[in-house]
């Protein structure tokens, strides 16, 4: 096992994503306290922990859906509080989602196509009045090059369409290509979120329980995919897992949250005998009455 | 789903010139076409209103069918874009330019004032999404609901605009050939958006907002700007009707007005052009349809001439038949060449 978990693309340069003493609050609840993260390029990081401790809601707050009551979370070297999550995305951050939530009536290519479109829209940099004006000026412009049928308009378009088959066949699902999203397996569903996310050309991919509803062969598959698309994106990847197995056999570091907190954090042995952990998962009296560290 | 529209079905055309060409196409057709119709003013004014009607439908379409809002204030629009052509062209009335015929300049004023009444629409629709755009859920319906209201008080209380007796003696020089420019002109715009990535990230949002945003589409801009046109085409539709009803007042831009062009989205399918253009032609019809109806069943008088008050009611009906019968609308999200019976030639799916 140890062998797998030596990372192939040693982890380089200045981290890509990181959450400096995130914390969120929903009115009295402290859902996320004090939640630190980095990673950088070929960095495979595992997120765990019991139900509602907050695992989503750090996904959350990395990507922009909600704004951190404090602290400060930056994607590439840039301070993101208070963006909106399309704005974070353009900086090279995509996600999947927990309960898949992919654009059901959209055939497999057309999902991947609009994640590959947003990508090259111009990115609006700056919030003043004239960063905007031009920003919309160009949208606009754009979609007089849709009505008029440019040339350059059908170029890019056939662009994104080899883009996007490009994807489809990294994710084994080129065969579903004119599919309706709805109407794929709950496995090719998963795995074409995953494409669908990498059509944004992200440089730190968020995968929110990538194996939840898969058989231990399907999981299997998933563990060499994920590894495989760190290194052949060059990805940095943030895991959310329940299953023990597949978040130990492929994550290199891993960080355990309960109600919020940051109870461990560190290698895959280091947090499976910690202590903490241990009283998370499997209750306060199982160590009294079993007796030292599983 | 949707694909692009059908550019390499153009073999042989230089790139330049594919954009237009339909548009070259249509025109003598159309002027053919009003030319012919020019004996029989009923079937005129019948098809104009037809043409109104499937503008507003279609363009209501893009912000309801195909990015998903709910927006039933469209009638505002149409009040905007009616007011300012029609006082445009009560200001141009008198006025022609020299060197061409009298009837050719009418047509220039015409477009001028038609223009003017899109983009004043437009500019309403911009103000109007920008705030309420932001928000997910109902609060659109809540604020278009209140912005049509807005309108026609505020026209009922100003005195440029006639107030409650409404404005009289605009040119009526909106022929078939116009509204059936502009029928084309919203249709080919609907269509193409529905075709390119514009299209596939509306079509998105209408699917799973937070999925879209997250994918880093823009969902606000990208709602305001489909808000934006198809508020631009509903001012065109008020304007062309400005120039071929006799007059126009308040009354012809209430909230049933506006839940009439609702209603011709939901029966047509959201998020399907043809379906908005058909449910449009039937729903248009429907009235004329009742009136002969009853007046050859012998109801002569009382009933024949309450087929407008009778109109709603069927339109309540007949909601409640499709919702039970077939809730997707006629063609659901699909245009009609994607559900004509096989043996029909259709259209591949999929992307050449």
């Amino acid at each position: 096992m140890s062998s797998v978990n030596q990372p192939r693309t040693e982890p380089t340069g200045t981290p890509l994503l990181e959450a400096d003493g995130v914390s969120i609050q929903f009115g009295g609840l402290r859902a996320l306290t004090d939640f630190h993260l980095s990673i950088r390029k070929g960095d495979l990081q595992g997120l765990i922990g019991p139900n509602g401790a907050g695992k989503t809601t750090a996904f959350n707050v990395l990507t922009g859906v909600y704004k951190p009551s404090s602290g400060e979370v930056r994607v590439a070297g840039k301070r993101v509080n208070g963006w909106l999550p399309h704005q974070i995305n353009r900086l090279g951050l995509a996600r999947t989602f927990q309960n898949i939530r992919l654009f059901r009536a959209l055939t497999a290519l057309d999902n991947v196509k609009v994640a590959c479109r947003a990508q090259a829209a111009l990115q609006v940099e700056g919030v003043h009045l004239g960063a905007k004006v031009r920003g919309a000026m160009h949208n606009y412009r754009d979609w007089w090059r849709a009505f008029l049928l440019t040339p350059g308009f059908m170029a890019e378009e056939r662009e994104l369409t080899q883009q996007a088959e490009r994807l489809l066949e990294v994710m084994g699902l080129l065969h579903r290509r004119d599919e309706e999203a709805r109407n794929l397996p709950y496995g090719e569903q998963r795995r074409l979120e995953i494409a669908r996310a990498l059509g944004t050309r992200p440089k730190v991919l968020l995968l929110d329980e990538p194996a939840a509803g898969m058989n231990t062969r399907e999981k299997a598959d998933l563990m060499v995919l994920i590894r495989k698309l760190r290194d052949d994106f060059s990805l940095g990847i943030l895991v959310i897992e329940h299953d023990m197995k597949l978040v130990m056999g492929i994550c290199e570091q891993i960080t355990v949250l309960d109600h919020g907190e940051t109870i461990a954090r560190g290698a895959p042995e280091q947090v499976r005998s910690d202590r903490k952990v241990i009283e998370a998962y499997l209750g306060d009296n199982y160590l009294e009455t079993h007796g030292g560290a599983a | 789903m949707e694909s692009s529209s059908a550019p390499s079905a153009m073999p042989g055309v230089p790139p330049v010139l594919r954009g237009i060409l339909p548009v070259l196409l249509v025109l003598p057709v159309l002027a053919l076409f009003a030319w012919s119709m020019e004996q029989s003013p009923f079937a005129t004014y019948l098809l104009s209103i037809m043409g109104v009607n499937v503008i507003l439908a279609v363009s209501l379409n893009i912000v309801n069918g195909m990015t998903g809002q709910f927006s039933i204030g469209h009638a505002g629009f149409m009040a905007v874009g009616a007011y300012v052509a029609g006082v445009l062209g009560l200001a141009l009335k008198e006025i022609a330019i020299s060197g061409l015929p009298v009837a050719m300049s009418d047509q220039i004023f015409l477009f001028v004032a038609l223009l003017a009444g899109g983009v004043v629409a437009a500019a309403c629709g911009f103000l109007v999404g920008l705030p309420s755009l932001r928000l997910r859920g109902d609060y659109l319906a809540i604020v278009t609901l209140g912005f049509g209201e807005i309108i026609r008080v505020v026209v009922q209380n100003t005195e440029a605009f006639g107030r409650s007796l409404g404005l009289s003696g605009i040119p009526q020089t909106a022929g078939l050939g116009m509204v059936g420019f502009w029928v084309f002109l919203v249709v080919l715009v609907a269509r193409r958006i529905a075709g390119s990535s514009h299209g596939r990230s509306l079509w998105a949002i209408r699917e799973d907002e937070v999925a879209a945003e997250a994918m880093g589409v823009d969902t606000t801009g990208y709602k305001v700007r489909s808000f934006v046109i198809s508020a631009f085409f509903a001012g065109v539709a008020g304007g062309l009707f400005a120039h071929f009803v006799p007059i126009i007042n308040p009354g012809s831009f209430t909230f049933v007005k506006s839940m009439e062009i609702v209603v011709m989205v939901v029966l047509g399918g959201l998020g399907s052009t043809t379906g908005a253009i058909v449910a449009a032609v039937f729903l248009t019809l429907l009235p004329e349809m009742l009136r002969s109806a009853f007046t050859s069943m012998g109801a002569e008088g009382s009933l024949a001439q309450k087929v407008d008050q009778i109109r709603m009611p069927v339109y309540g009906l007949l909601l409640v038949a499709l919702m039970l019968l077939r809730p997707q609308g006629l063609f659901g999200m699909r245009e009609i060449w994607e559900v004509l019976p096989r043996w029909l030639p259709r259209r591949r799916k999929g992307i050449q």
